[in-house]
C-alpha cells in the first residue's frame, strides 16, 4: 500500500468516510491496482493512529460497492472489476466536487448565466489541450 | 471481557453529586473517549469503575457482573495524578508491578519505558510530570489486561509521546482489548476513538460513534436580507439542537436532516444558506456550553 492514505481528524468529514475516499480515488487513479493487496485492518489502523473498527467500517462499505474482496486468512484485494468500475468511481468524484461548487455558487447569489461563464472558462483553463 | 454495562451511576461526596444519574454501554475491541469539562465527573465515574469510591447508587457491570476481586486483575488504571513513590526509582516500580500482577511483563515494561526514553535508574522524585505519566502508563500495558482505563494518559507528554500512547491504545483495541480514556485534547479523542460520551455536571449529555455524530450534525446557516423576518417555526423543529440570531444571520446546530432543513430555511426567505460541517471540538463545545440567554438567541437544550 503506498503511503498516500492519510486522514485528518479534524476535519468534519467522517475518517471511515476519508478512507473510503482515498481508495475509491486510488482506485481509479491506478495507484491501486487490480489484485493490490491492502493493508490489513489492524496494519491501517496502527499507521493512521485510527480506531481498527473505523477502518474495519471502512473495508465494510468498500467491500459492498465492490471496490474491494475481503478472503478470510489471507486479506483484501483491489477486485479485477473494482478497476473496471473505476471510470464510475471518477464521475463520482467529479459530480461530488462540481455539486459542492454549485451549491456554494447559487448560495452566493450567482445566476445560472454567470455561473455558465466561470464553468466555461474553467473549461478553458483545465482542458485547454482536449477535443470538444 | 465484552461489555461495560454502566447503569444510573451517581456518586455523592457531602452535599454534592459529582456523579449525578450516569449510564453508558462500553463494547470491546474498541477506543472509548470520555469527555467532560473540568469537574464533570470523569474521574470519579473512573473510580467508580475500579472499585476506588463506592457508588451511592446504581450499578456496572463488568460481562453482566458486578465487579469481583478477580475483576481488578483484568483492569489496569493509569491515574489522572502521579501514584509513583517519589523515593522509588524506576526500575524498582517495575519489581513492584511484577510481584503484586502475576500477569505483568517486566520485559515488556522496560521495552515500552525504553521507548518513551525513560532513565530507569532514577527516583521519581526527579521524574517531569510528563515523564511520570509514560512510567505509568508503560507500567499499565505491561499488565496485559483486558480493560485500560486511563485518565489523561498523555498528560505533560510531547507529541510524539503522544502518539505513540495513542498507537499504544490502538493496538490494545485491535488485540480486542477494551480502552476507556479521558482527555482534555480533543484532538486525540477525535483521531483514536471510535465511541466518545460527553459528561457534563455528572451527567451524559453526548453520547454516539465519532463518526455517526459527525455524519449527522451540522450548521445551516442563513443570511436574510433584512432584519425583519420569521424563521417559521424551523428553530422549533426536534432536529434543532440550538437556534443562534444575530441580526441577519441564523445558525442551526441540527442532529440531522440538514439539507432538508437547509431547504426550509431558503423557502423562509434566506439567502446564502451553507450547511458545514463540525469537527469534534465544535460538538464538544455545542454538547456543553448552554446557548446564552439573550434576546438575540433562541436557545433549546441539547436533548441527547
Amino acid at each position: 500500500m503506498p503511503a498516500v492514505l492519510t486522514v485528518d481528524p479534524r476535519s468534519g468529514v467522517p475518517i471511515y468516510l476519508q478512507i473510503i475516499e482515498q481508495i475509491r480515488r486510488s482506485v481509479a487513479l491506478g495507484i491501486l491496482q487490480a489484485g493490490e493487496q491492502l493493508p490489513t485492518v489492524k496494519q491501517l489502523a496502527i499507521d493512521l493512529t485510527v480506531n481498527p473498527n473505523t477502518v474495519a467500517r471502512a473495508y465494510r462499505e468498500l467491500e459492498r460497492e465492490r471496490v474491494i474482496e475481503t478472503s478470510p486468512g489471507r486479506g483484501s484485494f483491489v477486485r479485477p472489476d473494482g478497476v473496471a468500475e473505476s471510470p464510475k468511481v471518477g464521475v463520482e468524484i467529479g459530480r461530488g466536487a462540481l455539486n459542492a461548487a454549485l451549491r456554494e455558487a447559487k448560495s452566493v447569489g450567482l445566476t445560472r448565466n454567470e455561473v455558465r461563464e466561470l464553468f466555461d472558462a474553467g473549461l478553458e483553463r483545465w482542458f485547454a489541450t482536449e477535443e470538444a | 471481557m465484552n461489555t461495560i454495562t454502566i447503569s444510573n451511576l451517581r456518586k455523592v461526596y457531602g452535599s454534592v453529586a459529582a456523579v449525578d444519574g450516569f449510564s453508558l454501554e462500553i463494547q470491546a475491541s474498541s477506543v472509548f473517549g470520555l469527555l467532560g469539562p473540568n469537574g464533570a465527573g470523569k474521574t470519579t465515574a473512573f473510580k467508580c469503575m475500579l472499585g476506588l469510591a463506592r457508588p451511592t447508587s446504581g450499578e456496572i457491570l463488568y460481562d453482566g457482573r458486578p465487579l469481583q476481586p478477580a475483576t481488578f486483575e483484568r483492569i489496569s488504571y493509569v491515574p489522572e495524578r502521579s501514584v509513583l513513590y517519589e523515593w522509588m526509582t524506576v526500575n524498582e516500580h517495575v519489581e513492584m508491578n511484577r510481584r503484586a500482577f502475576s500477569s505483568f511483563d517486566a520485559g515488556r515494561a522496560r521495552e515500552l519505558l525504553a521507548q518513551f526514553n525513560i532513565d530507569t535508574h532514577k527516583r521519581a522524585r526527579v521524574l517531569s510530570k510528563g515523564m511520570k505519566t509514560a512510567v505509568m502508563v508503560a507500567l499499565a500495558f505491561a499488565r496485559n489486561t483486558e480493560v485500560l482505563i486511563l485518565d489523561e494518559p498523555t498528560a505533560g507528554l510531547d507529541p510524539v509521546n503522544q502518539r505513540h500512547v495513542l498507537s499504544l491504545m490502538i493496538n490494545e483495541a485491535a488485540k480486542g482489548n477494551s480502552v476507556i480514556f479521558s482527555s482534555h485534547q480533543i484532538g486525540q479523542v477525535e483521531r483514536a476513538a471510535e465511541h466518545i460520551a460527553v459528561m457534563d455536571r455528572g451527567r451524559l449529555v453526548l453520547e454516539g460513534l465519532v463518526d455517526d455524530l459527525k455524519a449527522d450534525r451540522k450548521i445551516v446557516e442563513g443570511i436574510f436580507p433584512n432584519v425583519t423576518y420569521t424563521l417559521d417555526g424551523i428553530a422549533n423543529d426536534v432536529r434543532v439542537a440550538r437556534a443562534d440570531r444575530t441580526e441577519r444571520i441564523v445558525r442551526l446546530v441540527v442532529t440531522e436532516g440538514a439539507d432538508e432543513i437547509a431547504a426550509r430555511l431558503s423557502r423562509a426567505g434566506a439567502a446564502g444558506v451553507r450547511v458545514l460541517d463540525l469537527n469534534l471540538e465544535d460538538i464538544f463545545l455545542y454538547a456543553v456550553s448552554p446557548a446564552t440567554a439573550t434576546a438575540d438567541v433562541v436557545a433549546k437544550e441539547s436533548s441527547s
